[in-house]
């Protein structure tokens, strides 16, 4: 089982790569992806099926918090319903889209506004450090800088000084973080396609 | 504190009247009280008187005594045997050997107390004995005092004093020395005196690793001397040379006679003297003990000395040359093979010889012999006989210089003395008496003035001789402090002797292991309450600032101005694609931030459905973008009234992240064939002759993630050509974005509701969501930059506090 | 009583806001309530929206419709399918592996591509390119302003990515430390970092600052409306 794994992956690690650079595998390429389309949705219904045992489990179980298990399964289930029935772009399902999903996501977002800030005013405390201080002010700063006033942009600060901080000086720091994650990226996909890391569980 | 008594193992000082040093236990008097008539100094020529000092031998150490009467019966056995053999054993010359008086000792003293060379010269087969130099081998012995090795029996000092045991030579085989006196007992090898200190057991360990070698030169000297007693050189060479000694050296000549020749032109002065002999760090525990208290004890030549004494071990005796006319890296090469000789040899016979060659003589026996049997008594007059080193540490001037600098007539005459002149073993009940005594040893006897100085410089050395040629002298040898220091056998405590640095160092080892063992307190921060107060108050003032600008719907606070050049691009692509172009749009955002990624998108959209009425194709690589999508149709760009299938369409979701990405860019007629609703999206209107990505008139990604802007710039990159590509992005999502711009991946961004405002402006004055936030939004922003100023530098302040409270509670 | 749909997505709507917002008294059962449903509602979505987006028209559909050939294609993703499918099931859950391998090998290679293609040589390009006097010129950018920005994105971009190398020797007293110059020009990175991430989280107070602001206006429009 390990070396045929192995050998799936590698495989099919190379065709794929090999699809961008040969075009005699463009479609070998685009059929393998596809295939992998698949297999992603159906591991999303895999994830969700496992969600649904383990909260049905804790109402099993009579665990603590097992009436806020039985909410999301109702809900869970009433959704799959209503869209395995009613198709997902129907108007129910936007209703729940709107009503339930939009709402909660969105508020949840909001409550992090005063978490946010909470933590911004509260780091110096815990870390008063030069990052710390280098962190604060530079969002301080583009707090100030991203507002307006009720005559216009912020002198200096909007016009001046916000664009370059978020286009130069933070612009060489995200640079360089992306070059470090593609570096990472790289490796991580060239172990795994010599077999040095089987996440699939191939040890 | 002039009278005050240097400890010789500790160096502090004591009262005079003190026996035993108060910080060591060293003994600080002599062991014996001065005979009767000791003080007396003894005039030249004199003969000594017979001492009986048999009463002393009570206060001597039960293990002294014991070794005594063991060694008294040896000795009388041994005795009996030379009687009966006279002709072999006993000594032409004299029946009193020099070192008679030592006998005793040897009898007394445990086997490795005595030296192999000295138990050859007092045994039955003892070997001829060496002119000068034995005569500093008998007074460095006596020196030594009687337990001077008594102690060392663990160290290489004991087996050099292993002969001490029997006047039998031991069958050692460790011993090469010892053989290779045998073979000098010889009559028919040795047939020329040789010096009876040259045994391994007067030297130190680095002698004595001549072990080995000296079994190959051994044999070559055997050979050497049966024929012609002459080594390398032809022996009328040798003999020539030896004739004439204080000619200089012949450069074209063996070495191993050079060294020879160069004996009488050798300078006496003290400080030629070569101390490697107390110097090397081979020497044995009861000399090192005297040369650590002694720093000045030249660090420089004792490496070099060092050097050469290894070799000396290696190389015939040859080699055996002057060294204080050479650096010490070059004695090393001359001094090779000097495993023959004693260690006084090698010095007496380094200070009078001029430099020499390297060693190569395995007949440097011969031509010692030669050069011995003939040295003219002016010539070895000339040489500087200075005791050793080790009283270097404690006599800084010259004095005993005097006492050694005249050659005794009886060593010549033992020099000259037939081969088969052997000693006769005496005991020390048969002491010598003053009319056996050469004339060269009743020569050697201090002269007055000598012993007052010592006397003067030591008044505390009174020791008496107790045996020996000597017996009944009291302070003929300076039995001083550096004597004692360099006699005394180093003490060897069962306390681990370590050095402050090792100390040091065996306490760090302690710390860390007590550190590993000691339980640790995991450092962890200190528990930062949550202030519900403060979070309270933080949540009622932001909603109230932000409530209140939305209630009232005011629009109190100008929308940015100055379009930076990203929004810009995104500008000039919405305004620049054709009229009903097919427009790809990827909705990627979560459904939390609907309201942002609406109020920033829509203006863009708006425009350009407003001047080119695009075609759009929506896709979806969040699985709430295709509903989304139906949300932003229907509610910011209602207005247009766009219809599915006609001017826009929804491919909805596109499973697999990257990879679907991947595939729809490489395909997208095969990646996505079906719509929304399950029909055949490449047929329908808005993507009418399309088939790849290429084809479309410009891109667009909606989204809140950089992760996802940037899986549509990577995979993307080579499928779509040269199509504009404009990222409408979360606020949060844009700094990790704007590398793409710069770069040039992407053609436009616009981010957040910042930038909707920003692009909402050149709507033709259309209303927008960016225009409707945004006082809410400014007031939240500044309020926020007033909260983060204030408070945090409020909670620095508290902060610092309290890590200096902290501080000062530690 | 006729409740339109617009009334009860805003009163869902309503409702589910004040849920969470209470969160900011404390942690409570009505946000509890209201988290937990959204989680079973979004991925009863989810399953639906996989249901008809992925498994019937990639899977089914060839199967059901379409050619010998297609139907040879999906047959083994069908059976990839079904292997995945066997993580549910703890005894057959090793057989997931061959899928699952399949999965990682194609993400590998897909990532591998993009990240070098897409953004490790334009970056690296771009960083070189900042200094490019023509193309300044091109966006009317003056040589002074080019050169000094292009030395601060360079610094920037250079020092960060030292700040994330972390070899590292060992010293003589023990210590394991980074070299004397990567540990200066580190400390320069962390600057360059710090100023990156303190924009960030501008940008993620304002998006949560906007979502907050959509919230309280889809509230009052709501009260407003009804």
């Amino acid at each position: 089982m390990r070396v045929l794994t192995a050998v799936i992956a590698i495989a099919a690690g190379s065709l794929i790569l090999g699809g961008y650079f040969l075009p005699a595998l463009a479609d070998v390429q685009t059929l393998l992806l596809n295939w992998a389309i698949i297999l992603a949705g159906v591991a999303v219904l895999v994830g969700i099926s496992n969600l649904i045992s383990v909260h049905t489990d804790k109402i099993s179980r009579r665990e603590k918090g097992s009436a806020y298990s039985a909410l999301l399964v109702i809900g869970l289930v009433a959704t799959l319903s209503f869209g395995m029935i009613l198709r997902p772009h129907h108007s129910t399902m936007k209703i729940v889209m709107n009503g339930i999903i939009i709402p909660a996501e969105a508020s949840l977002m909001g409550v992090l506004t005063i978490s946010l800030l909470y933590a911004a005013i509260r780091l110096l405390r815990r870390r008063a450090d030069l990052m710390g201080i280098i962190f604060l002010s530079t969002a301080a700063l583009l707090l100030f800088g991203s507002a307006t006033m009720p005559l216009g942009d912020i002198p200096l600060i909007g016009t001046l000084l916000r664009p370059w901080v978020t286009q130069i000086l933070a612009l060489g720091g995200a640079r360089g973080i992306l070059i470090g994650v593609a570096l990472g990226t790289l490796t991580t996909g060239l172990r795994v396609l010599f077999g040095a890391d089987r996440p699939y569980g191939g040890n | 504190m002039s009278d005050m008594i240097k400890c010789p193992s500790c160096a502090e000082n004591n009262l005079p009247d003190q026996e035993f040093c108060q910080y060591c236990q060293t003994r600080l008097q002599p062991l014996t009280d001065p005979l009767d008539g000791a003080d007396a100094p003894i005039k030249p020529g004199q003969a000594p008187t017979k001492k009986n000092t048999a009463e002393l031998e009570p206060i001597l150490p039960q293990w002294l005594r014991d070794a005594r009467d063991s060694a008294r019966k040896d000795d009388q056995q041994a005795t009996q045997q030379n009687l009966q053999q006279p002709s072999q054993l006993k000594p032409a010359s004299s029946a009193k050997d020099l070192l008679a008086g030592l006998q005793s000792q040897a009898g007394d003293d445990e086997e490795d107390d005595m030296p192999d060379w000295l138990a050859s010269i007092t045994g039955v087969n003892s070997k001829p004995i060496k002119s000068q130099t034995e005569s500093f081998a008998v007074r460095w012995v006596e020196l030594g005092g009687k337990d001077d090795f008594a102690k060392d029996e663990s160290d290489g000092s004991s087996s050099d004093l292993a002969g001490l045991k029997s006047s039998e030579p031991q069958p050692d085989e460790n011993n090469e020395v010892r053989d290779w006196f045998r073979n000098l007992g010889n009559p028919e090898q040795a047939q020329q005196p040789e010096q009876s200190d040259s045994t391994d057991s007067d030297l130190p360990d680095w002698l004595r690793v001549t072990g080995s070698q000296n079994e190959k030169s051994k044999s070559a000297d055997s050979a050497d001397h049966s024929e012609s007693g002459v080594g390398e050189p032809p022996a009328g060479i040798i003999s020539e040379e030896a004739e004439s000694p204080s000619d200089s050296p012949k450069p074209n000549q063996d070495k191993s006679f050079e060294w020879l020749k160069s004996t009488v032109p050798a300078t006496s002065s003290r400080e030629e003297i070569p101390d490697w002999l107390s110097n090397d760090a081979a020497v044995p525990p009861a000399f090192t003990a005297a040369e650590d208290e002694s720093a000045e004890l030249k660090d420089a030549q004792s490496n070099g000395i060092s050097d050469r004494l290894e070799t000396v071990a290696l190389q015939s005796p040859s080699s055996l040359t002057a060294v204080e006319d050479e650096p010490s890296g070059g004695i090393s090469d001359r001094l090779k093979a000097v495993e023959f000789q004693s260690p006084i040899h090698t010095e007496s016979e380094e200070k009078t010889i001029e430099p020499a060659q390297d060693a190569d003589t395995l007949g440097w026996l011969d031509t010692f012999q030669a050069v011995s049997a003939y040295q003219p008594e002016n010539s070895l007059a000339q040489v500087d006989f200075t005791p050793l080193d080790f009283a270097e540490d404690f006599q800084a001037s010259d004095n005993m210089d005097g006492l050694f600098t005249d050659i005794p007539d009886g060593l010549l005459s033992t020099l000259e003395a037939p081969p088969s002149s052997l000693p006769t073993a005496d005991t020390n009940s048969e002491a010598i008496a003053p009319d056996d005594q050469p004339s060269w040893v009743e020569s050697m006897r201090p002269v007055d003035s000598d012993i007052s100085e010592l006397s003067s410089n030591f008044p505390a050395d009174q020791t008496v001789e107790s045996s020996g040629v000597l017996a009944g002298l009291s302070g003929v040898l300076p039995s001083g402090l550096g004597f004692a220091q360099m006699s005394r056998p180093k003490a060897y405590s069962t306390k681990l002797q370590v050095s402050d640095e090792q100390l040091a160092q065996a306490a760090l080892l302690e710390q860390i292991l007590a550190a590993e063992t000691a339980p640790v307190p995991i450092a962890s921060f200190s528990v930062l309450r949550t202030s519900r107060s403060l979070r309270w108050f933080l949540a009622f003032i932001v909603f109230v600032m932000i409530t209140i600008p939305l209630f009232m719907r005011t629009q109190m606070f100008s929308l940015p101005v100055g379009v930076p050049m990203d929004v810009n691009g995104a500008l000039q692509v919405a305004q620049a694609i054709p009229e009903s172009a097919p427009v790809l749009v990827a909705f990627d955002y979560e459904p939390a931030r609907v309201g942002e990624m609406e109020a920033a998108a829509a203006p863009m959209f708006d425009q350009m459905i407003l001047l080119r009425h695009p075609h759009l194709t929506f896709i979806s690589t969040n699985e709430t973008g295709a509903i989304l999508v139906e949300r932003f149709i229907s509610g910011p760009l209602a207005v247009h009234n766009y219809q599915s299938g006609i001017q826009y369409l929804n491919l909805g979701y596109l499973p697999g992240g990257q990879m679907g990405i991947r595939a729809f860019a490489q395909n997208p007629v095969v990646t996505s064939p079906f719509d929304m609703s399950l029909s055949s999206a490449w047929d329908s209107i808005p993507l009418e002759g399309i088939s790849s990505l290429s084809q479309f008139a410009a891109l667009i990604v909606v989204t809140d993630d950089a992760e996802a802007a940037r899986t549509w710039i990577e995979q993307t990159e080579s499928a779509r050509g040269a199509i504009p590509f404009v990222v409408i992005s979360s606020a949060q999502a844009a700094p990790m974005i704007q590398p793409y711009y710069e770069s040039q991946q992407i053609s436009g961004l616009v981010s957040g509701l910042y930038g909707g405002a920003l692009f909402e402006q050149y709507n033709a004055g259309r209303p927008g969501s960016a225009r409707a936030y945004w006082d809410a939004y400014s007031l939240g922003m500044l309020l926020a930059m007033a909260l983060v100023l204030v408070g945090g530098l409020w909670n620095l302040a508290l902060g610092l506090r309290e890590r200096v409270a902290a501080g000062e509670t530690q | 009583m006729v409740f339109s749909s617009d009334l009860v997505t805003g009163l869902l709507s309503f409702l589910f806001t004040i849920l969470i917002f209470s969160y900011l008294i404390g942690d409570n059962p009505l946000f509890r309530i209201a988290v937990y449903i959204f989680v079973g509602v979004s991925s009863g979505y989810l399953a639906a929206l996989t249901w008809w987006q992925v498994i019937v028209p990639r899977l089914i559909y060839p199967l059901v419709y379409g050619s010998v050939l297609e139907k040879a294609f999906t047959a083994i993703p069908l059976l990839g399918a079904v292997l995945i499918l066997m993580k549910i099931s703890p005894r057959l859950a090793g057989l997931a592996r061959i899928a699952m391998a399949f999965l990682v090998g194609a993400g590998a290679a897909v990532i591998i591509a993009g990240a070098l293609s897409g953004t490790l040589l334009p970056q690296i390009a771009a960083t070189i390119n900042a200094f490019d006097l023509s193309a300044a010129s091109a966006r009317n950018i003056s040589v002074v302003e080019v050169v000094f920005n292009g030395a601060f994105i360079l610094a920037g971009t250079v020092f960060t990515l030292i700040y994330f190398h972390f070899g590292a020797s060992p010293k003589a007293d023990g210590s394991i430390r980074r070299l004397r110059l990567i540990e200066i020009s580190a400390s320069v990175g962390r600057i360059f970092i710090g100023i990156t991430l303190g924009t960030i989280f501008a940008g993620v107070y304002a998006a949560a600052l906007t979502a907050l602001i959509e919230r309280i206006s889809a509230l009052i429009n709501f009260i407003g409306n009804y």
